[in-house]
């Protein structure tokens, strides 16, 4: 753990959203400037294209674009850091890279909901769990 | 979430008692709450600035006094006037006044031993201190709790106690709810002088639910005197004298009782602990669940203590008016069943006879879909004896939506007496059971049935000297009966009035009469029920202020089964089903079931009728899901989930939702509340919560039976105590009681 500690340092929190703004942008750039690094080091040329990894990661800003607080941009931020910082240092391994941003969350199985249509909310939630 | 809000009226109803709880157990182990220099208490005078100001009764009781004033008297505890009824000793005084005193051999449900000398206070113009449990209180005493006196006598009997109990508290399953280890820290030394070798003693074998470690025990005999005076089993008694006193049984032999576990509550210290749970958890790392339990129809209140995901002890919670603080070994030891043989996907038969995994999908699609291909009168739904009411709502309303009416729950019988409440329920209730002066057992054996209702008629016996006459097989009570025969013969010979027993019934004030319900399940029981309602009339068992006329009934969804109507006759109902629909019913006869007839068996464990499905449906257990049961006596209680369900698994009520919206015939309720409102449109007393709603007697309105009484014996309903459900019949620890515990 010691070495991501020494690569993310904490900046100074975000003076006004402006300046949160330009902060992320500056992330985005940074972590498309690691993707033939990445691609390397995991050896992903065969799953995934450079374009595809770059819209992961303008999706994954994207999930956060309706916050307005800068301290909570400035946090997710340094989440974000660290998360790139420990895939360039090769802290994961290839599955983990491939799990989270080539296949997504969803895995491989994709529920497309057809045999559900029609069907009530009740029984929709259902399936899923038991608690609802 | 329903739950948290009653959780929270309820907390509310208790902290309207002017005392907080909380504040009372503050005061428990911390004898300098009560403050003051020790002077403080010698000053008599109120108005003495000195004096702590005076306190409400320890844990919010409330003190009746008798509506005669000559009978209540007053004394004087730390300087503050109490009035208490006539009777009461200085321990219980200081209670009213709101001191806590400490004591180990103490317990206000046992006799008063006095032997641990640990409650000693000073009285004013007595010359030495005295014990408080043993000594009656008198008019105008002045009761000293705080004074040097009475510490420096704590003390001391502190630092004997602790002379030969050994130091292993870290090792000890006690350890953090201790009595000794709470009290040496508020009222022992702070250093011991003892320095020679402590006293060993050999341990006991009490059984496969006892853990005995002899050598901590401090002799306060309450395990004695709980075995005797309450479990009423004479096993347990004092050997020896002076230091080498022990607890043992006289022989090598265990302990057989069926509420042997209880003493593991009332040990004050690690002498007798549960063996199951041994090395297990320590009480700070469980979550307690204030739930009820279902393997009778009693439906004890217990604390289910669980540790994530796992349940990792049952203890019993109080309640008067059902069972006091005791709970039966079943109920205390049947956890461990929770773990074992559960269903965790839903499954389905396949061609080959083997069950394979499926979703919840394929498995309602299946179901749904064979649903459909039966007419509706070969539909038959069957609740288990473990069932909710609402599970057993959405039942009957899928079963009826399908154009069906077989619906039943198991254990009721061919033609259960569903008409009138009074006739299914316990009328006394198990409280009121104490008033009762004569009882007549028919065809129950209270003390495999439900062993806590049989806690409370000994109990009522050994205070009274309550008569009681049995008729039915051979059976073992543990208090003094007259057994009057074996068959329903025995029973007219009462009614015309030509049995020896007729005499001591029709002197009695109060005679109840307790029917059990394995008469559900005989051919004959309207005439046998008829036959007890003469008895009943006859020796004016029921009057407008006294319904003595009882029916004890057997497992925990009776008694809602019958309030919702689940009163099809399961002979005829299972001969011509093609869809059988068993929800947790395992002790159904199958064997008139068609070779062809499809099987879904919805419940939480693989057990009996598991070898017939064809479709399996996990559900949730009883300590996963919030239910609403009604006992024996007509109390409408529920259950709090503890832990989360296993694997895949779905709650009762839910499942039949789902399963009707596949099959097309959608119930219109998706929530637990609406299911409730539902349930209230049927049988309202299941929505009042806690309440015992009293039932009318209307004996006249029954119509005339032509029935004939046969002459067959009354069985033996229970078998075996320990093995009575899915539940039970999964657990590792009621195996091991009925192979060494049973009489053979």
């Amino acid at each position: 753990m010691a070495f991501t500690m020494r690569a993310v340092k904490v900046p100074p929190n975000s003076a006004s959203l402006e300046e949160a703004r330009h902060r992320v942008f500056d992330f985005f750039k940074q972590a498309c400037r690691s993707i033939p690094t990445v691609m390397e080091i995991y050896n992903l040329d065969d799953v995934v294209t450079p374009s595809q990894l770059r819209s992961t990661i303008a999706k994954e800003i994207r999930k956060n674009q309706n916050v307005t607080n800068p301290k909570v941009i400035d946090m997710l931020l340094f989440k974000g850091t660290e998360e790139l910082n420990n895939i360039v240092e090769h802290a994961k391994q290839r599955h983990h890279v491939i799990g989270q941003y080539v296949i997504g969350q969803e895995g491989l199985v994709h529920e497309l909901g057809s045999k559900d249509q029609g069907s009530s909310d009740f029984l929709k939630k259902f399936y899923t769990s038991n608690y609802f | 979430m329903a739950f948290l809000a009653r959780a929270l009226r309820q907390s509310n109803s208790r902290l309207s008692s002017r005392c907080p709880a909380v504040a009372a157990s503050c005061r428990w182990i911390s004898p300098t709450a009560a403050a003051g220099s020790p002077e403080a208490g010698a000053a008599v005078a109120p108005a003495d600035p000195e004096l702590p100001p005076p306190r409400e009764p320890v844990g919010g009781a409330r003190v009746e006094l008798p509506p005669n004033p000559e009978d209540a008297l007053e004394v004087f505890v730390d300087g503050h006037a109490v009035r208490i009824p006539k009777g009461f000793t200085v321990l219980q005084a200081c209670e009213v006044a709101g001191v806590d005193i400490p004591r180990f051999c103490y317990h206000s449900r046992l006799s008063i031993a006095g032997n641990c000398r640990m409650c000693l206070v000073e009285v004013e113009k007595s010359p030495k201190p005295v014990a408080s449990c043993a000594m009656p209180a008198l008019p105008g005493m002045k009761i000293k709790t705080n004074t040097p006196v009475a510490k420096k006598a704590r003390e001391g009997v502190m630092e004997f106690l602790l002379m030969n109990h050994p130091l292993d508290c870290p090792i000890c399953d006690q350890g953090g709810e201790c009595d000794l280890q709470d009290q040496s820290m508020a009222f022992g030394a702070d250093r011991g002088r003892f320095t020679e070798m402590k006293r060993s003693v050999v341990d006991k074998n009490l059984g496969p639910l006892v853990k005995t470690v002899m050598t901590r025990c401090i002799q306060c005999t309450r395990c004695v005197r709980f075995a005797t005076e309450v479990a009423g089993v004479q096993d347990l008694g004092m050997l020896g004298r002076g230091s080498g006193e022990e607890i043992g049984t006289y022989v090598e032999k265990l302990m057989t009782s069926e509420l042997s576990g209880n003493v593991i509550d009332i040990c004050p210290v690690g002498a007798l602990t549960s063996k199951p749970f041994a090395f297990k958890a320590r009480n700070w790392e469980l979550k307690g669940t204030e739930t009820i339990d279902v393997t009778d129809a009693v439906g004890s209140n217990i604390r289910v203590d669980s540790r994530g995901p796992e349940v990792m002890r049952i203890v019993p919670r109080i309640n008067e008016d059902i069972n006091e603080e005791w709970i039966s070994d079943k109920t205390r030891f049947c956890y461990d069943g929770l773990k074992r043989q559960r269903l965790n996907d839903p499954m389905i038969r396949g061609p080959d006879g083997r069950f394979k995994a499926v979703t919840w999908r394929d498995a309602l699609a299946v179901v749904a879909e064979v649903l459909h291909q039966v007419k509706p009168e070969e539909i038959t739904g069957v609740a288990g004896k473990l069932s909710d009411a609402e599970s057993m709502m959405a039942l009957k309303d899928f079963v009826n939506r399908m154009g069906s009416d077989k619906v039943l729950c198991e254990g009721n019988g061919p033609n259960p007496p569903a008409d009138l409440r009074s006739n299914y329920l316990m009328n006394t209730g198990i409280a009121g059971l104490e008033k009762a002066d004569v009882f007549l057992l028919v065809g129950t054996q209270p003390r495999v049935e439900a062993a806590m209702v049989n806690a409370r008629i000994r109990k009522t016996v050994g205070a009274t000297q309550a008569k009681v006459g049995y008729i039915g097989p051979p059976a073992d009570l543990n208090y003094d009966h007259e057994h009057l025969g074996t068959g329903p013969e025995t029973l007219v010979e009462i009614a015309e009035g030509r049995h020896p027993f007729c005499s001591v019934l029709q002197s009695a004030k109060n005679p109840v009469i307790i029917a059990g319900a394995g008469l559900f399940e005989r051919e004959d029981q309207d005439a046998l029920f008829s036959t007890i309602e003469t008895v009943a009339k006859k020796f004016n068992v029921t009057r407008p202020d006294w319904n003595g006329l009882n029916v004890l009934l057997l497992h925990a969804a009776q008694a809602a089964a019958l309030d919702l109507g689940l009163v099809a006759n399961p002979a005829e109902s299972i001969k011509s089903a093609k869809f059988l629909y068993l929800m947790g019913a395992d002790d159904i006869s199958l064997d008139k079931l068609p070779e062809d007839a499809f099987v879904v068996y919805q419940g939480h464990h693989g057990d009996k009728a598991v070898y017939r499905a064809n479709v399996i449906l996990p559900s949730s257990a009883f300590s996963e899901k919030e239910g609403t049961y009604e006992n024996t006596e007509g109390c409408t209680q529920w259950t709090i989930p503890a832990v989360p369900t296993v694997g895949d698994a779905r709650d009762d009520w839910k499942i039949i939702r789902a399963l009707s919206e596949v099959a097309g015939a959608q119930l219109p309720y998706d929530s637990l509340s609406a299911v409730r409102d539902r349930i209230s449109t049927v049988a309202p007393n299941l929505i009042h919560v806690d309440e015992k709603e009293p039932c009318t007697i209307s004996a006249e309105v029954k119509p005339p039976v032509k029935q004939q009484v046969s002459s067959t014996p009354f069985k033996t309903v229970i078998e075996n105590f320990y093995m009575t459900d899915a539940i039970t019949r999964a657990s590792k620890i009621m195996a091991q009681c009925s192979a060494t515990l049973l009489k053979k």
